[in-house]
C-alpha cells in the first residue's frame, strides 16, 4: 500500500532494492509511535489529573514517577523495561513489547506535567461559575475544566508527540527492527551509509514535520480565544 | 520474585562507572557550550527583521530538530566516516546540531517576548543596534527563557546517553559493558538511572541558584505602560 505512494524511480538503487524491508521498518516505527502516543496520553492524563486533584496517597506516588522518569534517559528506560524489570519479576518479553512499554512510561511522565499545568491554567472563576449553575464537581471537571485545559496544551503535547516519534529510533538499540534498525541492517549488508542514512533522516524529517503541522492546525482550530 | 540482589558486583566495577560518569559530564559540557552559542546566533537571526535571515534560521531549526538524535550520531559516525572524527567529536557534533535547534527556538521566542519599546528606547538613548541587543534585549530575554534553558540542559545530559551507540565510553556504554560481564542487569541499570537522575537534579538545583535568574523580570510592565 505504501509502495504506491512513492515514486519508485526517484529512489536510489540501494533503497529501491531493499524497499519492502525498509517499509516494514517504517510500519513498525509508526506502530510504536502510535502505541506510545495513545498509551502515553491515557496514562499521562491519569497521572496529571491525580496530581492536579491531589488525590491522597496516589498523588505523591505520581509525583515520584514523574520525577524519576523525567530524570532518566530514554535509553536507560528502555534497558530497564527490556532487561531489568523482566529479570526482577522473572518474565520474558520481546524487544518490541519492552520498547512499547518503555515509550508509554517515558512519554506519559512528560505529558502528565503538560496536563497538570494545563489544568492549573484554567481560571478558577469558570469552575466556580459551573458549580453555581448546579453542576456537580465531577461534571464541572469533565465539562468545563478538562476541555479547556486540553485545548490549551495542544502545542506542548504535540511537541512531545514529535519527540516520541523521533525517539522511537532508540528502540533499534535493543534490537527492534523499526526504521532505524532496518536501515542499519541494510547498511550492514550494502555498506552505503551516506545514501541510506540520508534517506532515513529525510523520512523522519517529513513525518515529524507533518505531525507538528497537524498540531499547529489543530491548535489554530481549537485554541481558546481570549 | 526469585531475583537475588547482588550489589557487590556493581561496587566492584565502581571505577568503570565513575569513568563513564566523567565522560558523560565532559560530553555534556563540551556540547552545551557550542549549543548555546549556535542556538543564540540562529535564534537571533530568527528574530531579526530580515526575511531571508528568518527563513534560513527556520530551515536550520526544522531540519535539525526533526531528525532523531540517534540518526545525527550515525550520520557523523558512519556516513561521514571518511572524516575520521573520533567518536567523542561525532557525539559532540550530533548533540550540538540537534540541541542548538531547540535553543534557537527558545532564544527566538525570548527575544520576541521582550517588549519592542525596549530596543527602541535603547536606540533613542544613543546605543548602537548591537549594543541595544547585547545590553538591553539579551539580558531580559535570558531571564525569560532561563527555566526552559535549564530543562534543555538536563535534556542534553540525558540525550548524551545515545552517544553509547557510537562507542563513546560514557555512562550508558559502561553500564552495558558491566552488565555483559556480571549479568547483574537490574542492579547496573538502576545504578546508572540514579546517577543520571542525580546529575539532572544537580543541574536544575545549580541553575535555580544563579542570582538574578530566578526573579521574574518586572521591566516589561514598566516599558508597556
Amino acid at each position: 500500500m505504501l509502495e504506491a505512494l512513492l515514486p519508485e524511480a526517484l529512489l536510489p538503487e540501494v533503497i529501491r532494492q531493499n524497499l519492502p524491508f525498509l517499509l516494514a521498518g517504517l510500519a513498525m516505527t509508526v506502530r510504536l509511535a502510535a502505541i506510545g502516543i495513545v498509551g502515553g496520553t491515557l496514562l499521562g492524563l491519569l497521572v496529571g489529573v491525580i496530581r492536579y486533584a491531589r488525590v491522597p496517597v496516589l498523588s505523591p506516588l505520581a509525583a515520584l514517577y514523574v520525577e524519576i522518569v523525567r530524570g532518566t534517559p530514554l535509553l536507560v528506560v528502555l534497558f530497564i523495561c527490556y532487561f531489568a524489570i523482566p529479570a526482577l519479576l522473572g518474565y520474558r518479553t520481546s524487544a518490541v513489547n519492552a520498547a512499547a512499554l518503555g515509550f508509554v512510561l517515558f512519554i506519559a511522565a512528560y505529558l502528565a506535567e503538560d496536563v497538570r499545568s494545563g489544568l492549573r491554567s484554567v481560571p478558577p472563576g469558570l469552575a466556580r461559575a459551573g458549580l453555581a449553575t448546579g453542576l456537580s464537581t465531577v461534571q464541572v471537571f469533565r465539562l468545563i475544566v478538562l476541555p479547556q485545559a486540553l485545548r490549551r496544551i495542544i502545542p506542548p503535547v504535540f511537541s512531545q508527540y514529535v519527540r516520541l516519534f523521533k525517539f522511537t529510533s532508540v528502540a533499534s538499540v535493543i534490537g527492534v527492527r523499526e526504521l532505524t534498525g532496518s536501515a542499519l541492517l541494510v547498511n550492514a549488508r550494502e555498506f552505503q551509509p551516506v545514501v541510506i542514512l540520508a534517506t532515513v533522516a529525510l523520512t523522519y524529517l517529513v513525518l515529524c514535520s507533518t505531525l507538528s503541522l497537524v498540531g499547529r492546525l489543530l491548535y489554530a482550530r481549537l485554541s481558546v480565544r481570549t | 520474585m526469585h531475583y537475588q540482589f547482588d550489589w557487590s558486583q556493581v561496587w566492584q566495577h565502581r571505577d568503570l562507572i565513575f569513568d563513564g560518569l566523567l565522560v558523560t559530564v565532559a560530553l555534556s559540557v563540551a556540547s552545551l557550550v557550542p549549543t548555546l552559542i549556535i542556538g543564540m546566533l540562529i535564534g537571533t537571526l530568527g528574530a531579526s527583521g530580515s526575511r531571508a535571515a528568518r527563513t534560513a534560521a527556520g530551515l536550520y531549526v526544522e531540519g535539525m530538530r526533526n531528525v532523531p538524535l540517534l540518526i545525527h550520531m550515525y550520520v557523523w559516525y558512519m556516513a561521514l566516516a571518511f572524516l575520521r572524527l573520533p567518536p567523542f567529536a561525532c557525539a559532540v557534533l550530533g548533540l550540538t546540531l540537534y540541541s542548538s535547534a531547540y535553543v534557537a527556538e527558545l532564544v527566538r521566542s525570548g527575544i520576541g517576548a521582550v517588549p519592542r519599546g525596549q530596543a527602541r528606547a535603547a536606540a533613542a538613548s544613543g546605543l548602537r543596534p548591537w549594543q541595544a541587543l547585547l545590553l538591553v534585549v539579551y539580558p531580559q530575554a535570558l531571564r525569560i527563557i532561563a527555566p526552559s534553558l535549564a530543562s534543555l540542559a538536563s535534556q542534553l545530559i540525558k540525550d548524551s546517553s545515545l552517544a553509547s551507540v557510537i562507542a563513546v565510553a560514557e555512562l550508558s556504554y559502561q553500564a552495558g559493558a558491566i552488565e555483559g560481564q556480571t549479568f547483574r542487569t537490574f542492579e547496573v541499570y538502576i545504578t546508572i538511572a540514579v546517577l543520571y537522575l542525580a546529575l539532572v537534579l544537580l543541574v536544575s538545583f545549580a541553575i535555580d541558584r544563579i542570582p538574578g535568574l530566578r526573579d521574574a523580570p518586572s521591566v516589561g510592565r514598566i516599558a508597556d505602560a
